[in-house]
């Protein structure tokens, strides 16, 4: 229970006070301001500001609805005109591209008229090279949805302009038809059923040819003034619709990029935390083992034949045992290799396989750090299926580095039938190369040879 | 000998000096990046370099690349990496070249003074001393006739490789140095080398035909 001190309570009640005695004192007048405030309300509701933003967009959204339709029907008919040519295709991408920014406009002016505000569609992630962009953005859906809503946009435009003239249109000229009876404007003459011509309006054999009736065609524009503020924002609300979902962020793409964000975020971090780690040591209890080393030696060096001697020189190699379990240990975690690059690294794991191992690296530009990783410890690991398993007599590796793909392959003599599974080490290399969408291509036939295909983004 | 130092930890630029002392050779500097090197080496033309491959800024391979420049810019003055690892690319790129007055060997190796000393002597009289890691990444790496080679023959070709004098690997081996110059010329003969009478020149072939 909440508590309240002595003053917060009696004000407290002094506010109910003052509450009671504001509505008691005069139901009568609040029932009558509160129907007049009911009637300002629907009135606000149907002239408001809204309105008359809403009038405004309808109106500027037929003539900005051709332009798109234009571009999409062009751009569209032309990349598929000249799909079969190199340009066709380029050019398509260019033109979705295109489409991404012009949604823009649209966008703009729904948000500035009609307080719709949505979130652009975030970029794709960027291809490299040229046909990498251009694969990127053919594959892009925000640039198709786009298109689509350019191509919508006209019917609904059509539309818009159907709705305003049939409803603000006809509810103007309704409601002037006494002004126009009488400076005789708008002069209909039509034959009656007995013969007779008659001024007027012709609604389903009644002419609208005298006062009374006159006004009744004016009250009837009263209605229809009512009604169309109602009609446009029901198309408003179609065509928010369609603004969300064709020129808005896909909810599912927004949340797999996020996700393929975090993701790659996360890949990355661990690998600089196992590169700290390692430079944590090397700095660390690595140049004290060594510092260790030294000064036993100096204690060799100085102290007399006898234990104390050879206490040093077993504490030494001690120490020299444990020197070379860490750096095994940190080979495991990150080569420090690996920071002068991927081929560097592997030069060094082929060179300790123990059977010729011959190595290709072309990379021209270098990939990640988590990349490299994963490169290198799937090139040990196959390199230790090799000795293991295949019995073969050389192996060779390649990394070759190209459209932002990184592509290792080992080969080997041995006698194949390599499986992923079976103790093979390939289920764990599978597994290593998920959170990057590796790939994983083992062809080992029977009697050999066996290659297998690691191919990895550039990046996380 | 006159050594200068390049190490980014200072417990170990120490640590050597100090060992180094009991024997009566002079650290007339220790530095801890590759610029101090540079103007170390250039100031005190030392007789041997000792050079920590990883330093900073980068901590990648900052000491072998001021290695290569002394080389170029100091040919008499011996370099020894010094790492606590050894790394192919590294050690390839050191011997090549004319692999002369250079050492590549692991940080540990200091627990036996008496052989760094020798290969400190060894890469300031303009030899050779390869750890035997290295060697073994020389003798591993390629398809070579070395498969041909009988097993001690095998260990004398990687004593060799690591740049020791036939006295002292007729001392490692505890064979007669007559057994150890037979094995040499099987060696050679086998591997298709030209023979020479000089210590250095063998290693220097021995080297050659393990990196090609």
């Amino acid at each position: 229970m909440r508590r309240l001190s002595p003053g917060a309570a009696s004000r407290a009640a002094l506010g109910r006070r003052a509450r009671a005695a504001k509505s008691g004192a005069a139901p009568a007048l609040g029932r009558r301001a509160r129907a007049g405030s009911r009637v300002a309300g629907a009135l606000r509701a149907s002239f408001g500001r809204r309105t008359a933003a809403e009038l405004l967009y309808a109106l500027t959204s037929i003539p900005l609805a051709v332009p798109g339709f234009c571009y999409a029907v062009a751009t569209l008919a032309l990349g598929a005109g000249l799909a079969v040519t190199a340009v066709g295709i380029p050019l398509l991408a260019l033109a979705l591209a295109g489409a991404r920014r012009f949604g823009g406009l649209y966008r703009a002016s729904a948000g500035r008229l009609l307080g719709e505000r949505v979130r652009p569609p975030a970029s794709p992630r960027p291809g490299t090279g040229f046909y990498g962009r251009v694969q990127t953005t053919l594959g892009d859906a925000a640039g198709w949805r786009a298109m689509a809503y350019f191509l919508l946009r006209l019917p609904l435009a059509a539309l818009y302009l159907y709705v305003v003239l049939c409803t603000w249109g006809w509810s103007v000229v309704a409601l002037t038809y006494p002004i126009q009876r009488a400076f005789r404007w708008n002069d209909m003459t039509a034959q009656d059923e007995r013969g007779l011509i008659r001024n007027g309006l012709p609604v389903g054999g009644l002419h609208f040819d005298t006062w009374p009736r006159n006004l009744v065609v004016a009250a009837a524009g009263v209605v229809l003034l009512f009604v169309a503020p109602w009609a446009v924002r029901a198309v408003v609300l179609l065509d928010r619709m369609l603004i969300r979902r064709l020129l808005g962020a896909s909810e599912t793409a927004e949340r797999i990029r996020t996700l393929e964000e975090t993701r790659a975020s996360a890949v990355d971090d661990a690998a600089a935390t196992l590169r700290r780690i390692e430079r944590d040591l090397h700095d660390g209890a690595q140049a004290r083992l060594v510092a260790l080393t030294m000064q036993l030696t100096l204690m060799r060096e100085t102290a007399p034949d006898g234990p104390v001697r050879e206490l040093a020189t077993a504490a030494q190699s001690t120490a020299k045992a444990a020197i070379t379990e860490l750096r095994e240990l940190v080979r495991g975690i990150h080569p420090p290799v690996l920071d002068s690059g991927l081929d560097a690294a592997l030069a060094t794991l082929a060179a300790g396989a123990g059977l010729p191992v011959e190595l290709r690296a072309d990379i021209p530009v270098r990939p990640t750090a988590a990349i490299e990783s994963i490169a290198y410890f799937c090139a040990a690991e196959l390199l230790t299926n090799v000795i293991r398993h295949s019995g073969a007599s050389r192996a060779r590796i390649e990394v070759v580095q190209r459209d932002d793909r990184l592509r290792l392959r080992v080969w080997d003599d041995g006698s194949g039938g390599a499986i992923v599974g079976a103790g093979s080490g390939l289920p764990g290399l599978a597994e290593r190369i998920r959170p990057v969408d590796g790939l994983l291509e083992v062809v080992s036939p029977a009697g050999g040879p066996t290659v297998v295909t690691v191919e990895l983004p550039s990046h996380a | 000998m006159r050594i200068v130092i390049a190490d980014d930890a200072v417990i170990l630029r120490e640590g050597l000096a100090q060992l180094l002392a009991t024997r009566g050779h002079e650290v007339v500097a220790g530095v801890a990046d590759a610029a101090a090197l540079r103007e170390a080496v250039a100031a005190h033309l030392p007789d041997v370099a000792v050079i920590d491959i990883r330093m900073p800024p980068t901590h990648t391979d900052e000491g072998l690349r001021a290695a290569l420049d002394l080389r170029r810019d100091h040919p008499r003055v011996g370099l020894l990496l010094f790492s606590q690892y050894v790394e192919t690319r590294f050690a390839a790129d050191l011997l090549a070249g004319s692999p002369a007055g250079v050492g590549y060997l692991l940080k540990e190796r200091v627990a036996d003074l008496d052989d760094f000393v020798d290969a400190l002597r060894r890469v300031a009289a303009g030899g050779t001393a390869l750890d035997p890691e290295v060697v073994k990444q020389l003798l591993g790496s390629r398809h070579h006739g070395v498969g041909a080679l009988t097993p001690r023959e095998r260990e004398v070709l990687a004593l060799m490789a690591e740049g020791r004098a036939n006295a002292a690997i007729a001392k490692t081996l505890v064979v007669s140095d007559r057994a150890v110059e037979k094995h040499i010329a099987n060696i050679f003969t086998k591997l298709g080398l030209a023979p020479s009478g000089d210590d250095h020149r063998r290693v220097l072939a021995v080297l050659h035909y393990l990196r090609s």
